[in-house]
Parts: structure tokens; C-alpha cells; sequence
């Protein structure tokens, strides 16, 4: 178990420097830079002075120096400051981070709910038009493009309750039900596709766990359906449903993206994808390897988790 | 029981009184973040939004666009326009909390012009010979040849303390509101100026800059009541707000303006035939009517809210369309129709993508086919300043004075030329308008500026749009500026 | 039920194809601006309404699928080859060849899907090519890994082994035996991975970043329909209904085949 764990640790550092490597090479391939941005489309700019802003901001070094430079640095614990704000980078995603955290956390948590009852539904119900209903709406719930969700339940939220808070944050430590109300809608955008999603792969586990032989038996012995399901369906069909759940966590604490853009939370993605935009190479830097990072422990923990609870799976 | 009750109104009254009374924080909704907060080298309308509440100059625009005093309280001209007296306001300090000195204003002015800063306003400020103290709260310009549109670019120029260094993340200036701090990609705050040199003022609390990418979350937000301001919106969103209870729209003419640029360094568009062709295929209402949902003005190189500047439409021949004229001029030069062009779009701002599908459609029908190349900002700037280019669609900003227009942009090597075109005998009627002091011969020479380069420059000016100010009843005492400055809200008030 | 999800899938495919190839014939062009007209509801004019600009929204619903079908068909298809064939080459060589190359995997699945996209397609530009090899790149992982495991089981399989033991190549135990027995994964991983694709090329319009005007696009339709919202829902609508039930097909599709295909599930 422990050398599974070392093992792994060992994998995920690996992971890690090649991620930072692939972000960091990725955004210096990126056209047009920081300085060009910070003098705007109107400016009349010598090349002499973007020579000398360059130089400030340390973009004039070859690749390799920038990101040997920036290794050493981040193995101190020193991220940079963001070229916009001047201020440390780690403050800057610490703030957006833990704001992405709640939204995938009570995403994650309200999906799995729904997830489960629907999951066995789908896996038990025999009759075929049901069936082939919560079926539809299972894909369809996948399939939703969630801005486009967002947004249909800000204009309604609008029309029927003008007055509900539904745009921007406030920390929960400072106002919990105005925290609440805010990411009611966010939460329940991010939760339906990814209940679509567990729901369906709790099925497809159910389904396979219960066409197998042993529980032909306990069901020739006369246990009733009920017990069936939970005892020997769920038990055997939550492991790979955890995995799901694992990987869905850290999918989500990258992705939520467009959320953030139509409910104007301040998160990770919006953070991320402004500072592209911008070309803030160290923001950037930082706050993928910081997604990437959370999704590789998340699914490392899960693998453990699995190992640690499949019998069959233990060496 | 009874003196309790009453107890229990009094106290009431004066809490409602007491609210009422205490200074509010405005909520400001914002499309994009600010690039830096630099004044003297950031000119992104977003930088520019925030650095107007931060900064003042020594002269300041006012909403009718007049100049008004801000840092100088009074300002004297020698009668050959070569020196400018300026007496400085004397309680002025800087947020930092030392006080304005001469030096400071100087200091500001040789910042601008040393090419080290790499300041798009350097060029505005060439003329200028020395910067003296002239008594304790006095400074003296003395300038090599006159300028007529000095004391309107002395408002764009941020008055900052001497030796100031990282202005880009850690303001420091005079203006009524004091940088806070700034969240990357989600607010900016700022706060009351206590030690304002404007007693009284400001009468809020703070600014908070929300940065909200989505139009449509603005605009809920607005209605909603959790943003009290929204400065620069665009006409869909005004459509859209009409008759909501609460809110208000200000409007006023804009002195930007979409602009197809042209290279006239290489053909095609070398030749002032083939560019005069584009201008008589292009529709400027009809454009009007698609990108600006009929909420603009066509006009030629002067916006309409320069009055006592800008010709009217009816002035420029080649501002009614007429696509088989415009054929006729393109086989005149040499042209075989088709005519194939790659024209970059400027991808941050829907408006002018619209405008350029506008223009792609209209040139069509004379000839003449633009394929769109929609670029981010970044690599859109890359090719403009570069040169880069055949033909860009994008929003050129202006000021109000007939200088800001042209200087810069159309004399030849000018800061922002990127069209490398050249025109002699524009340049000698630019450089006397510049440096004269009687406005009605600056007048006869800027109308001459307009009629060469309306039809045969190198940019096109396709219209001049209304710009709009969304707000909520609550907020009084703000006026919108054509400027986009947000100065003005030193004496709005937001009742609770 | 057993064949009705497929069916149901299969013709949802069927029909938006069919309609995206007859475009041309079914509306007029879609770049037409009809100024006065703008923002109109569905009238006879035009069937769907208008958008901010004139244009006839039907004409650019058709014409956005093509593009969709194009860019989705694009990465998918790369992905599958260029991941698909690196699965079964690592699978194969085994050893060294292949705990590097599932390193790299793991790296390129690890990597936020969103940021990994926008960052290819800030390399290359945005529009429909770099859209479509963004997305394909994001899907190589997947398709790796998808194919890389049955491969493995295959090849210790008793088949491969006959084969082996009679002297056959290498490619050509790949190609007549391995590959057929993949063909059920591959076909519906790649009706997942199509259905999905639909909609981050979607996400990635409405970032900007995806295909540019004035091609159509639905994801890009939906995106600037937001700016109007409330004076014409109805290209928001229907841009909206034409990502779901593109999505929505290839994902019956690739639902119906997996029931179909997999034995364990087809006695229900």
C-alpha cells in the first residue's frame, strides 16, 4: 500500500514538471506579448521603449533561461507576481481557487445525489417507454451546453425574482446566505451535466454487476429486489462510480470556465483564461499547474481509494 | 409601553437619517480588465476608465467639452502663445500624501517626453522648451513653436510625483479617488480621496470596478440593483434596458470611431483611386443602421460632437454610396474585378466585428471581395503597428480637438501613421493649424484637412456611434463625458 | 428498446446531415443581410427569424452544421487516428515504448481541457482549423487509452497467438485481427467523443475563440445571441436546439451502439 503510494507520489511529480513545462512552452509560442498589450492599439510606441518595458519584465531571455529561471523559483515556493497587478501570483489564485473549490464541491455533492436515485431508476426500470424517457433526459442533460443554461436561468431568475441575488460573490465567511443564494444557479448549472454523466455510468456498473451470476442466486434465494440492488449491485457498481466522481471533480475545477464568465464568479477559469488573454505568463504558469496538480492528486487518491477497497485488485 | 414605541420611531428616523447621510460605494460594472495603470503609457479605454478617477492633469474636459481648470486653478497665455503661466491648486496632494510641488508637474511632462517611458502622448508635448517653477505654486511652459490644442492635451496628462516609480501597479496621484487594490480579472477598488484638494468632494464613498465579461450579466445586474453603473455600453443593451423600472440611460456623441484602415504604402490601396472606390461603396447609414442598431452618425474625420469642427456629411461626394462609380474607379486605376483584399479585424470588440461583415457585404456589390481575418488583441496590435496589413476594421479612439484627429495619425512619420501615409501638402497645413493661434484660420485649414482625407486617405471613416451610460435613479449628480472620462463622478452622490 | 436508442440516434445523425449537405438547396446563402429585417421573429420570409444583423437564421443554422460536422468529424477523426494508432503501437511494443508514451498521455489529461484548447488556438489563431486541432488534441489521450487496453488483452489472446505461431506480421495481425476486434470500442468512443466535441467547439465560440465570422457557426450564433437576448430570443433558441440535438444524436448513437455491441449488456 505504502509503496503504491510512493509509487504514485513519484508519478505525480513527474506529471507535474511536464505539465509546467508543455504550459510554459505553450504560452511563449502565443503571438503578440505583454507589452504590446499594455500599450493598447492606440499608442504610438517606439520599439526602442517595448525593448526596454521587455526587458523589465525579463521576456527577452532565451526560453530556456526563462524557465530555468522559473523552475528555480517555483522549487523555493516563489511563483512571480502577476504582470498585471504586481501582486504575488499565489495570492492571486489562492483567492480564485478556493472560490472554484466551493463551486465544484457543491456541484460534485448535489450531482452525486441526484446521480444515485437516477442511476438505479435507469438501471432497474424495465418498462421500455420509461426508460427510454429518463434515458432522453439523461442524455440531454449531458448534452445542454451549459452557458446557454446559465444564461436561460438568469433571464429567468430576472423575470420571476428581479431582486435575487444571482450575480457575483461574496465570501462565505462574510455573508453565508448571500454566498448561497449566488451560487445556487452556478451550482445547479455545473450539477446537471455532471449528473447526466454519473448517473449514466452507475448504470452502465449496475447493469454489469447485476447480470452476474451470483446474483441470479440471491435472487433464486429469495432475496427481494430491494436488497439486491443495494447489497450486491451498489456495492460492487460505487467503485467505479467513484472513479467517475474522481475524475469529474478535477475535470470540473478546470473547466468551470464559462459558468464563471455568465454568473461573473471571480474563479480559476475566468482567472486563467483572462490571464492568457493578457499574456500573463506567470499567472498562467501557476494556476494551470495548480488545476492540473489538484486534478492528478484527486484521481491518485481515488486510485488509491479503489485499490485499497477491491479485494480483487490487491496484489 | 407608548414612550417606548415612540422611542422606537425616533430611533428609527434617525437611523434612516443616518444612512442617508453616510457616503455609499458605487458599483461599476466593466466589460474588460484595465492593461496596467499606467496613465502616462496604458491607453486601453479600459486602463483609461480607472486612471480618470485616479489622476488629474493640470486642465481637465468637461461634458460640453470645453476646457476647465483641474490641477491649475487659473492659467495665463503670453500673446505669442509661447508661455503658459499655471498656478497650482494649493492644498493639491498626492495619495502618497506629499504635496504638489512644480517639480512634480514637471517631472510628469519630461516623463512623457523621454522616449525611455515609451509614451504615446510624447509626440503631443515636442514643442515644449523648458517647465519652470514659477513662484511656490506656480509653473511655467515655455514652448519653441505655439500650440493651439495645448491646454486640451494638457488634460491627458497625468500629473504624478517626480521620481515615481512602478505606476503601473501602485498608483499614486491626485485625483478624488485613491487606489485601493485591484483582484485580478474581478474588481477594482478604490476609495474616497479624504485629503481631496476639492473640499467636500467626493461625496462617494469609493469606486468598485466589477469586471464582467457578459453583456447580458451586466445587464442583469443593473436591474437587479447589485451594479449602479455601467459606463459604455453598447446599443443592444441600451435597447434592451428601455423602461426598466430604476434605470436611467445618459447619451451623448462619441468621439470614437470604426475606421477601416488602409495601407497605402502597397497596392492595392497605394493608389488614391482604388481607396476613394471603397469610400463610394461603403453605405454609411445602412451601416449604421446593422452595427450601431441606428444609435450613431455617419460623418467624415471629425467626430459630430466637435461642433465648430466637423463638416457634415453632405461635404464629402464620396459619402454617397454609389458601387458603380466605385467600379468605374477601380478599372480606372488598373483594377481587374474581382478585387481580392485580406482585411484583420479587431476580435475584442463585437462592434467592430460587426462592422466589418457590414463592409464585406457592401464592397461586394462594387468589386471588390474582403476576406475577414478576426484576430485577438494581441496579435491584432502585433500587425497594426507593424504595418502588417492591407486593410484593419477597428475603433480608433479621438479628443476634442481637431489635432487629436489628425496629428498623430496622418502626418507623415506620425507616432501612429500606421498607414505610412504621406501627403505633403497636408503636412504643411496640418503643422500651421497645429501652431496657430486664430481659430478661424485653424478652422479653414482643418476643413481642408477633412476634404483631402475623407475621400483619398488612407482610412475610412465609417461612423462616429452614441456612446451610453446605464445607471441606476439612485446614483445622481454623475453626467456622462464624451471623453469616457469618469471624473465626473466627484460630485455624484448614491442614496442608499 | 434494444435497437430504438440506436435507431432514434442514427437518424438524428442522419437527418442533420443530410439537411447540413442540402444547405445550399434548402436556404439561401447565409451571409445575405437583410438590414431592415433585423432581428425579426419566424415569419414566411424567413422560417427562423433573422439575426442582429439580417441574416437569415435558418440559412446559417444549416450552414453552422456543416461547419460543426467539419470541424467535430476533423479532430475526432485525428484524434482517433493519431491517438488511436499511438495506443495500439504502445500497446504492442510494450516495455519502454510504452509506459513513455502513456507519460505523455497521462500529461496530456491532465492538463485542463479548456486552457490546453485555448492555448493551442492561441498559437494557431482562432478559427475552425485551429478549433478543430485543439480539440482533436485534447481527444488524443483519450482515445489512447480507450484503444491501448483491449489491445494489450488482445495481444496475449489465443488468436494473436495462433496467428503469431504461423509466421504472420506484425501488421498484419494488427490489421486482420486486433482491429476488428476493436472496431465495436472504436465506434462508440468516436460517437462519444463526436458529441462531445459538438459542444466544446461550442464552449470555445462562446469564448471567442472558435470558428470566426463571417462563417457560420452555432456555437458562435449562440455566443453573440446573448448580446440581444431580450429583443430576439430565437436565434439564441435555435443555435441552442442545433448544438443540443447534433450532440444529442451522436450520443444516442454511440449509446445505442455500445448496447449493441456489448454482449454483456444485450440480454436485458
Amino acid at each position: 500500500m505504502i509503496q503504491a503510494a510512493l509509487g504514485r507520489s513519484g508519478e505525480l511529480i513527474l506529471t507535474g514538471f511536464g505539465v509546467s513545462l508543455l504550459s510554459f512552452l505553450m504560452i511563449r509560442l502565443i503571438p503578440g506579448d505583454a507589452v504590446q498589450l499594455m500599450l493598447g492599439a492606440n499608442a504610438a510606441v517606439t520599439p526602442a521603449a517595448m525593448a526596454v518595458l521587455r526587458h523589465q519584465l525579463g521576456l527577452d531571455q532565451p526560453f530556456v533561461v526563462q524557465y530555468a529561471h522559473w523552475l528555480g523559483h517555483a522549487l523555493r515556493g516563489d511563483f512571480g507576481v502577476s504582470l498585471a497587478t504586481g501582486q504575488p501570483v499565489l495570492s492571486e489564485i489562492g483567492a480564485a481557487a478556493g472560490v472554484t473549490a466551493e463551486l465544484t464541491f457543491l456541484g460534485l455533492l448535489l450531482a452525486i445525489v441526484l446521480a444515485v436515485p437516477l442511476g438505479c431508476a435507469m438501471a432497474t426500470i424495465r418498462a421500455p417507454l420509461p426508460g427510454l424517457a429518463i434515458r432522453l433526459a439523461s442524455i440531454a442533460g449531458l448534452t445542454v451546453p451549459p452557458f446557454w443554461l446559465g444564461i436561460m436561468a438568469l433571464y429567468a431568475v430576472a423575470a420571476l425574482a428581479p431582486r435575487f441575488p444571482a450575480i457575483g460573490w461574496v465570501s462565505f465567511g462574510r455573508d453565508p446566505a448571500g454566498n448561497l443564494a449566488r451560487v445556487a444557479l452556478p451550482v445547479a448549472a455545473i450539477a446537471l451535466p455532471a449528473t447526466a454523466a454519473l448517473a449514466r455510468i452507475l448504470r452502465a456498473s449496475l447493469q454489469e454487476a447485476l447480470a452476474q451470476d451470483y446474483v441470479r442466486t440471491a435472487r433464486a434465494k429469495g432475496l427481494s429486489e430491494w436488497a439486491v440492488l443495494v447489497r450486491h449491485g451498489l456495492r460492487n457498481a460505487l467503485l467505479p462510480f467513484t472513479t467517475a466522481a474522481g475524475i469529474l471533480a478535477g475535470y470540473l475545477f478546470g473547466g468551470s470556465v464559462v459558468v464563471e464568465q455568465v454568473f461573473a464568479l471571480p474563479g480559476l477559469g475566468r482567472l486563467m483564461v483572462g490571464a492568457i488573454a493578457e499574456r500573463d505568463y506567470a499567472l498562467v504558469q501557476a494556476a494551470i499547474l495548480l488545476a492540473t496538480l489538484v486534478f492528478l492528486v484527486v484521481n491518485a487518491c481515488v486510485d488509491l481509494l479503489y485499490t485499497a477497497l477491491d479485494p480483487r485488485l490487491r496484489a | 409601553m407608548k414612550v417606548l414605541v415612540g422611542g422606537a420611531y425616533a430611533a428609527a428616523i434617525l437611523a434612516a437619517l443616518a444612512t442617508s447621510a453616510v457616503a455609499q460605494t458605487l458599483q461599476i460594472a466593466v466589460d474588460q480588465s484595465p492593461v496596467g495603470l499606467d496613465p502616462h503609457i496604458a491607453t486601453a479605454f479600459s486602463t483609461q476608465l480607472v486612471d480618470s478617477a485616479i489622476y488629474e492633469g493640470l486642465t481637465a474636459i468637461d461634458a460640453d467639452l470645453r476646457v476647465v481648470p483641474a490641477l491649475a486653478a487659473s492659467w495665463t497665455v503670453s500673446p505669442d502663445g509661447l508661455t503658459y503661466v499655471f498656478r497650482l491648486r494649493p492644498n493639491s496632494r498626492f495619495h502618497d500624501g506629499k504635496a504638489v510641488t512644480p517639480a512634480d508637474v514637471a517631472a510628469s511632462v519630461a516623463r512623457v517626453r523621454n522616449p525611455k517611458t515609451g509614451s504615446p502622448f510624447a509626440s503631443r508635448f515636442a514643442m515644449v522648451k523648458t517647465v519652470e517653477p514659477d513662484g511656490a505654486d506656480g509653473v511655467r511652459i515655455v514652448l519653441a513653436t505655439p500650440s493651439a490644442p495645448l491646454l486640451v492635451q494638457l488634460a491627458a496628462l497625468a500629473i504624478v510625483p517626480a521620481g515615481a516609480a512602478d505606476l503601473a501597479r501602485h498608483p499614486d496621484g491626485t485625483g478624488p479617488f485613491v487606489f485601493r487594490q485591484w483582484e485580478a480579472n474581478t474588481l477594482i477598488a478604490l476609495d474616497r480621496n479624504a485629503a481631496y484638494w476639492d473640499t467636500g468632494l467626493p461625496k462617494l464613498a469609493g469606486l468598485r470596478f466589477n469586471i464582467v465579461p457578459e453583456a447580458a450579466t451586466r445587464q442583469l445586474g443593473l436591474t437587479g440593483g447589485t451594479y449602479q453603473l455601467l459606463p459604455g455600453i453598447d446599443a443592444a443593451t441600451v435597447l434592451q434596458l428601455k423602461g426598466k423600472p430604476g434605470v436611467l440611460v445618459q447619451s451623448t456623441q462619441d468621439l470614437a470611431y470604426s475606421v477601416i484602415g488602409l495601407n497605402a504604402s502597397r497596392p492595392p490601396f497605394d493608389k488614391p483611386e482604388v481607396r476613394e472606390a471603397l469610400d463610394y461603396a461603403i453605405d454609411h447609414a445602412q451601416l449604421v443602421q446593422a452595427a450601431y442598431l441606428g444609435q450613431g452618425a455617419p460623418a467624415g474625420p471629425l467626430s459630430p460632437a466637435l461642433k465648430d469642427w466637423a463638416l457634415p456629411v453632405s461635404a464629402f461626394p464620396c459619402y454617397t454610396p454609389d458601387p458603380e462609380k466605385a467600379k468605374a474607379l477601380l478599372r480606372q486605376a488598373g483594377i481587374t474585378l474581382p478585387l481580392k483584399v485580406t482585411m484583420n479585424v479587431l476580435g475584442s470588440l463585437p462592434q467592430v466585428v460587426d462592422v466589418a461583415q457590414v463592409v464585406q457585404a457592401q464592397a461586394r456589390k462594387a468589386g471588390i471581395e474582403f476576406t475577414l481575418n478576426v484576430q485577438e488583441a494581441g496579435r491584432f496590435i502585433q500587425d497594426w503597428r507593424g504595418g502588417n496589413f492591407a486593410a484593419f476594421a477597428s475603433l480608433n479612439s479621438g479628443g476634442p480637438d481637431p489635432d487629436d484627429y489628425f496629428g498623430r495619425s496622418f502626418q507623415t512619420g506620425g507616432a501612429t501613421n500606421v498607414y505610412k501615409y504621406s501627403n505633403p501638402k497636408l503636412d504643411a497645413i496640418l503643422t500651421e493649424a497645429r501652431e496657430s493661434t486664430d481659430a478661424a484660420r485653424r478652422k479653414t485649414l482643418y476643413d481642408q484637412a477633412q476634404r483631402i482625407l475623407a475621400c483619398t486617405g488612407p482610412a475610412i471613416h465609417l461612423a462616429y456611434g452614441t456612446l451610453f451610460t446605464a445607471e441606476r435613479d439612485t446614483l445622481t449628480g454623475f453626467r456622462i463625458n464624451p471623453t469616457r472620462s469618469l471624473r465626473g463622478l466627484r460630485e455624484a452622490t448614491l442614496a442608499p | 428498446m434494444n435497437t430504438l436508442v440506436l435507431r432514434l440516434g442514427a437518424g438524428l445523425v442522419a437527418l442533420l446531415a443530410l439537411l447540413a449537405l442540402f444547405a445550399p438547396w434548402i436556404a439561401g446563402p447565409p451571409d445575405a443581410q437583410d438590414i431592415l429585417a433585423r432581428l425579426s421573429p419566424p415569419t414566411w420570409a424567413h422560417l427562423l427569424g433573422t439575426d442582429n444583423l439580417g441574416r437569415d437564421v435558418l440559412s446559417r443554422l444549416l450552414f453552422g452544421l456543416r461547419t460543426l460536422f467539419a470541424v467535430s468529424a476533423v479532430s475526432v477523426g485525428g484524434a482517433l487516428s493519431i491517438g488511436g494508432g499511438l495506443g495500439l503501437l504502445a500497446a504492442w511494443l510494450g516495455g519502454w515504448a510504452d509506459r513513455i508514451a502513456m507519460r505523455i498521455m497521462d500529461m496530456l489529461f491532465a492538463f485542463p481541457v479548456i486552457l490546453l484548447a485555448i492555448g493551442i488556438i492561441a498559437v494557431l489563431g482562432p478559427g475552425a482549423l485551429g478549433a478543430a486541432v485543439a480539440i482533436g488534441v485534447v481527444y488524443i489521450p483519450i482515445f489512447a487509452r480507450t484503444l491501448r487496453g483491449p489491445a494489450l488483452v488482445l495481444r496475449e489472446g489465443e488468436m494473436v497467438a495462433a496467428a503469431r505461431s504461423l509466421g504472420a506480421r506484425p501488421t498484419r495481425i494488427l490489421l486482420r485481427h486486433v482491429l476488428p476486434n476493436l472496431a465495436a470500442i472504436i465506434l462508440v468512443q468516436t460517437s462519444l467523443s463526436l458529441s462531445t466535441a459538438i459542444l466544446v467547439e461550442a464552449s470555445l465560440s462562446f469564448l471567442g475563440l472558435g470558428t470566426q465570422p463571417p462563417t457560420p457557426s452555432l456555437g458562435r450564433m449562440l455566443a453573440e445571441s446573448r448580446n440581444f437576448l431580450f429583443l430576439s430570443p430565437w436565434p439564441a433558441v435555435f443555435s441552442g436546439a442545433g448544438i443540443l440535438l447534433a450532440s444529442l444524436g451522436f450520443n444516442l448513437l454511440g449509446d445505442g451502439l455500445q448496447d449493441q455491441l456489448d454482449p454483456r449488456l444485450r440480454g436485458r
